[in-house]
């Protein structure tokens, strides 16, 4: 078998706000850089971020610090969080924002004409930077930018297929050209992980479609340690239709307003679990009411809750929340009149590959930031700081990259290796006959949606994984590709999709059955409360003589003591 | 139970490695409340027929990784609600190579871009935290929000015909968003000029196909653009000075060459027992070049029994100076003209050309308003506007209308059209005349390259376009083409004769009075 072999000094896998801003930072030095994407640049996942930014400038509360902004992350965290990660992206955070601004960002502003700073969920002080409801795609159009001004070669729509490694150090990755079809190698001494998250593996969730998980997937395949995999977090409210949109995220601005919720009967069922805070209780409870209703039979034909504004002045929602009043408008939904459709739905991966503060991993030459990247956000993610986070390690990740590239002994390849790769993905394309992606897919979805989602328990955790580990092994020898054609096959990158799936679901599901405590965004119904004296530990994956081994490691308390130590 | 209701999905096909060219197929996919065209292409693709090709990845307006040719106009396939009642015919987008299916290379356009310099360029970073006031940064803001979705780029007239040299609308609004930017210190109204700001004929298909962001980008970027290239003395291009020049020094855009429409009627035409009473503002064209055009709408007039006053003094709308950038004369003359129609003391302003009409509705009070002057105290109406919604049906003057039994097919002027709406009237009174056959073509509001100055200043450009229009048109083999634009009547008769065709261009208003006249146009 002949394949392209293509070399380059640092290669930065993803093109999100952690992939870019890596490869900016690695540009610094006189190196040869490369970004590879699944999708297109500029149109990654993080544009689709509307809050905001997190960084303690305090332009509207003085009072704000980074202490303070580390206490709120690592109590949201419920203290999962590595406190050195914390630190660093605490204090980091606001330069980053600055190096936006000098890139050519453009935030939103004070009336004295700094950067305005609007309140989330669960912090102290205001200290959201934000770009109207487009902070995202403000940060992501200015990394954009910046790529080209420094020419930085981007490769669009090329699938990572694996990791290349050789005497426990990374050498490159195994590449599928989405356009061609072609299987291609990248030799490089450094490799950065900024692939995202991995929403896609719940059947509502708010992520683009690129966010299947496959960074985890190829990590793990490559022995690298990750952390925290059963720390997931579901928003209360997405929009339960049209079809494929379901799941998009519907602002909690919509209750902050007065939005309230009703099920199929018309009860504001709040009141049956926090009479008190009713709609705005936490983000957890509300979604696991919400769920509840659905699961019991009150919930609509789209298996949702109705979310209503209509009783609110016209002029309110037309004032305070265009966008929604847009969206929805767009699908011919006029919320001026009617009510939303609203379901819970799969957001956020707070685990993720184990990085140090220089953002290396356990495979000398890997580094991670970003979403792939865990122990920043502990049991739980404020709003703001994933995108902080993500132009933090993301600066850390390529200057470490480029550093090591510069000193590192050039790769050589492990043909071998390569040709078993090029077999396990070209096998769905040439086998006749068998299971479809799509429709193996969905059921993946259906079953963490139901088992791994939301509320967790020994007998359905168990039954996912046995779900799981069904299908790995029908799927390596059964899954088939009915479109033959190489080029642009989205059903054979479908095929390759759903096995990093199974992967990254299999480390969510057995992470989540070890721990045996309700901490964080991971709630079991079997065990509802927290448990400091047994839980307060983080959980690590790992694959040790081919099988997943979980482990047990101390959390890295620095600044922050948990309240009951 | 109720057999699902199913929609027709006629698709284009093509594998460049193994088709030699695209082959449509059509699927028919079960309908479902608020179902998207994304949500059709889903099922199609998991349920009929996975070698499919699309592409997406947010689902929700906010990548644009999803724009396609629906029904002829680029669209973002998440954010278009399925019409049952409608047949969708899907294509790749338009201008760009085609990788696969519906799936496009947008290379050709991200590298027109990125030669553009398109990033902030200051030459050093100020102290932080830097200050900038909201008021600084809105425009640039607004123009930041384009989710590079290439649709506007897929339906640009000018990108089409301009091939290698124009960088499309997205362009233009990356330039001007640095422009805007206080911080930017990079010359972009030049690299503008030199990047063909002037190729853009103003048809405004860019701002209602930018349904992600609703951006303007005609005239917030192209003519913002213009207007500082003329402040800078960059622009307008040399085909455009001969038109200012003659606004400075005569008041009108063309010099005489035969008796004004002025001089040929009185000041006031009178009829018996009149309805209602307008001053027709003929605009430069009419009045200096095309008067018969002129005479037939004030013959249809005085038919619907309208009192018609002749503005002999007015002067240019200045249309021109507003599209190309010259706006310190355009003032005087909005000026000029306002003052002295409020001497006339007529409140309904009736016009033909809709580069005026939309002239004069859209820019006239601005500057006025720039000015610190009184708003006009008239109501501007398009011609076909007037005698159907305003006038009304019930009194338009059938009754004498004569057969014309013609085949007659209609060009939509985009200042009619896109920048006034008006798209329904003329074809009403066009169905109006008995034994005509009037045919509409789906790309009727296609532009015809005359507007924006092209016609002038980029003479080959706006021919190709022009070009591609009339093939569009004379397809059908109509004995006339419609219209309602002195400007597009004069383009369209050029392409006409051009092509060797006897083909008669017409406007909506030749044709009823030619219908009233009883006139045989075979
Ligand atoms: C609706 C929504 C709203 C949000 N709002 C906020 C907010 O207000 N504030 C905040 O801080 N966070 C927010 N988040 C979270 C935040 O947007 C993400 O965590 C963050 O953008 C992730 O950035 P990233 O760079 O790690 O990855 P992404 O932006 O997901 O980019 C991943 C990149 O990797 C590429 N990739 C993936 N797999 C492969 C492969 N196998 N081969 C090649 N390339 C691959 C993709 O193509 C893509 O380019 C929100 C999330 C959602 C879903
Ligand atoms: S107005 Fe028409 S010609 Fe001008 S940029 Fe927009 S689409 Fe192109
Ligand atoms: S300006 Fe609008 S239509 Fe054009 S690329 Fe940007 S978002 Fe799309
Ligand atoms: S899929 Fe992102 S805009 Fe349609």
């Amino acid at each position: 078998m002949t394949f392209e072999i293509i070399d380059t000094d640092v290669l930065v896998v993803g093109a999100g706000g952690a992939g870019c801003r890596a490869a900016i930072a690695s540009s610094e030095a006189d190196l040869d850089i490369t970004v590879i994407t699944k999708d297109i640049l500029g149109k990654a996942h993080t544009v689709m971020a509307e809050g905001g930014i997190n960084a303690a400038l305090a332009n509207l509360d003085p009072d704000d610090l980074c202490e303070i902004h580390g206490r709120d992350t690592c109590s949201a965290g419920a203290f999962l969080n590595n406190q050195n990660l914390v630190e660093i992206l605490v204090e980091d955070a606001p330069k980053r924002v600055y190096d936006l601004e000098n890139f050519g960002a453009i935030f939103s502003r004070t009336p004295d004409g700094l950067i305005m700073q609007r309140p989330f969920g669960h912090q102290t002080y205001r200290r959201t930077c934000y770009a109207g409801d487009r902070t995202g795609h403000e940060v992501l159009a200015t990394l954009t930018e910046e790529l080209r001004r420094r020419e930085i070669n981007i490769i669009d729509e090329v699938f990572a297929t694996s990791l290349l490694t050789k005497e426990t150090r990374v050498v490159g990755i195994s590449v599928v050209d989405i356009r061609t079809g072609n299987f291609k190698v990248f030799r490089a001494p450094s490799v950065i992980m900024a692939a995202g998250g991995a929403g896609r593996i719940y059947d509502v969730t708010t992520n683009a479609q690129a966010d299947v998980g496959s960074g985890y997937a190829l990590a793990y395949k490559a022995g690298v340690e990750l952390i925290d995999m059963e720390q997931f977090q579901f928003h209360p409210t997405g929009a339960a239709i049209p079809p494929a949109a379901r799941g998009r995220l519907v602002t909690e601005g919509v209750r902050g307003e007065g939005g309230i919720l009703l099920n199929k009967v018309g009860e504001r069922f709040m009141i049956r679990y926090n009479p008190r805070s009713m709609e705005l209780a936490g983000r957890d409870e509300v979604a696991r009411s919400i769920a509840t209703e659905i699961r019991e039979g009150r919930g609509t034909e789209n298996e949702a809750v109705y979310l209503d504004v209509s009783f609110l002045p016209t002029k309110i929602i037309e004032e305070r929340l265009p966008t929604m009043l847009e969206d929805f408008l767009d699908i011919g939904i006029d919320i001026r009149n009617e009510p939303m459709e609203v379901t819970p739905t799969a957001h956020h991966v707070m685990g993720g590959i184990k990085i140090d503060a220089s953002a290396a991993t356990n495979l000398p030459g890997l580094y991670a930031a970003g979403e792939v990247a865990g122990g920043v956000h502990g049991g739980n993610r404020l709003g703001g700081n994933a995108l902080a986070a993500g132009q933090v390690f993301g600066k850390i990740a390529g200057g470490s990259a480029a550093k090591y590239a510069a000193t590192a002994q050039s790769p050589s390849l492990n043909r071998r290796a390569i040709n078993e790769e090029y077999e396990r993905v070209m096998a769905p394309l040439q086998r006749e006959d068998g299971l479809s992606p799509s429709m193996e897919t969905k059921q993946l979805q259906r079953v963490m949606w139901d088992r791994a989602g939301l509320f967790r328990n020994e007998q359905d955790l168990n039954a996912a994984l046995q779900f799981i580990n069904d299908h790995q092994k029908q799927i390596t020898s059964q899954l088939a590709v009915r479109n033959k054609a190489t080029r642009y096959n989205t059903e054979w990158i479908n095929a390759l999709e759903l096995q990093d799936m199974l992967l990254v679901a299999e480390m969510f599901v057995r992470s989540a059955l070890l721990r045996k405590e309700s901490r964080g965004a991971h709630y079991r119904t079997d065990y509802p409360s927290l448990d400091n004296k047994n839980w307060f530990t983080n959980i690590m994956v790992a694959k040790h003589n081919g099988k997943m081994t979980l482990q047990n490691t101390s959390v890295v308390v620095t600044k922050w003591p948990p309240p009951w130590t | 139970m109720a057999k699902k209701q199913k929609v027709q999905f006629r698709i284009q096909r093509f594998n460049p490695d193994i088709d030699d060219e695209p082959t449509y197929v059509t699927f028919k996919v079960p309908y479902s409340d608020r179902q998207g065209v994304l949500d059709a292409l889903h099922y199609i693709f998991q349920n009929l027929d996975s070698t499919l090709a699309y592409r997406w990845n947010c689902r929700t307006g906010q990548c644009g990784s999803c724009a396609i040719d629906i029904n002829g106009i680029p669209g973002l396939a998440c954010r278009t609600v399925v019409d049952p009642s409608k047949q969708y015919t899907l294509e790749p987008l338009f201008n760009f190579p085609i990788i696969r299916d519906l799936v496009v290379d947008l290379g050709p356009g991200f590298r027109r871009l990125e030669k553009l310099r398109p990033y902030l360029e200051r030459t050093s970073a100020p102290d932080r935290p830097e200050k900038l006031t909201r008021e600084e940064i809105s425009a640039a803001m607004e123009l930041r929000s384009c989710i590079e979705c290439f649709s506007c780029y897929a339906a640009c007239p000018a990108v089409a015909s301009a091939k290698q040299e124009f960088p499309g609308p997205i362009a233009m609004r990356e330039l001007a968003s640095f422009e805007f930017d206080p911080r930017d210190q990079g010359d972009r109204v030049q690299l503008a000029v030199t990047s063909g700001l002037y190729d853009c004929t103003s048809c405004g298909i860019c701002k209602e196909v930018c349904i992600p962001k609703h951006i303007d980008t005609r005239r917030t970027a192209v003519e913002g653009l213009r207007a500082l290239a003329v402040e800078r003395g960059m622009g307008p291009l040399e085909g455009h000075q001969g038109f200012i020049k003659q606004i400075e020094s005569t008041g009108y855009a063309v010099d005489v060459k035969s008796t004004p429409l002025t001089d040929q009627l009185p000041d006031v035409i009178d009829v018996d027992d009149p309805v209602d009473e307008v001053l027709f503002y003929p605009g430069c064209l009419i009045n200096l070049r095309i008067q018969q055009v002129g005479l037939n709408v004030v013959e249809v007039l005085k038919r619907n029994k309208v009192r018609v006053h002749i503005p002999k003094d007015f002067v240019c709308c200045t249309s021109v100076a507003f599209r190309t950038g010259a706006r310190a004369i355009a003032s005087e003359m909005v000026i000029q003209n306002t003052d002295y129609f409020r001497k006339l003391g007529v409140n309904k302003v009736v016009g033909l050309c809709p580069g005026c009409m939309s002239t004069i509705k859209q820019d006239w009070p601005i500057i006025l308003h720039e000015k610190d002057k009184p708003p006009y105290d008239f109501e501007p109406f398009d011609i076909n506007e007037y005698l159907v919604d305003q006038l009304g049906f019930e009194r338009f003057n059938q009754q004498d209308l004569k057969p014309l039994p013609i085949r007659v097919v209609y060009h939509d002027p985009c200042h009619l059209n896109r920048h006034q709406g008006i798209s329904e009237e003329p074809r009403k009174l066009l169905r109006m005349i008995p034994k005509i056959e009037f045919i509409d073509v789906e790309d009727s509001d296609r532009c015809c390259g005359a507007g924006g100055g092209v016609r002038a200043g980029r003479r080959e450009l706006s021919q190709e376009i022009a070009r591609i229009k009339y093939e569009i048109l004379s397809e059908v083999k109509p004995d006339v083409i419609a219209t309602s634009c002195s400007f597009c009547f004069i383009q369209l008769v050029d392409v006409v004769k051009n092509s060797n065709s006897d083909i008669r261009v017409m406007n909506i208003t030749d044709l009823l009075a030619a219908s009233y006249r009883g006139e045989s146009l075979k």
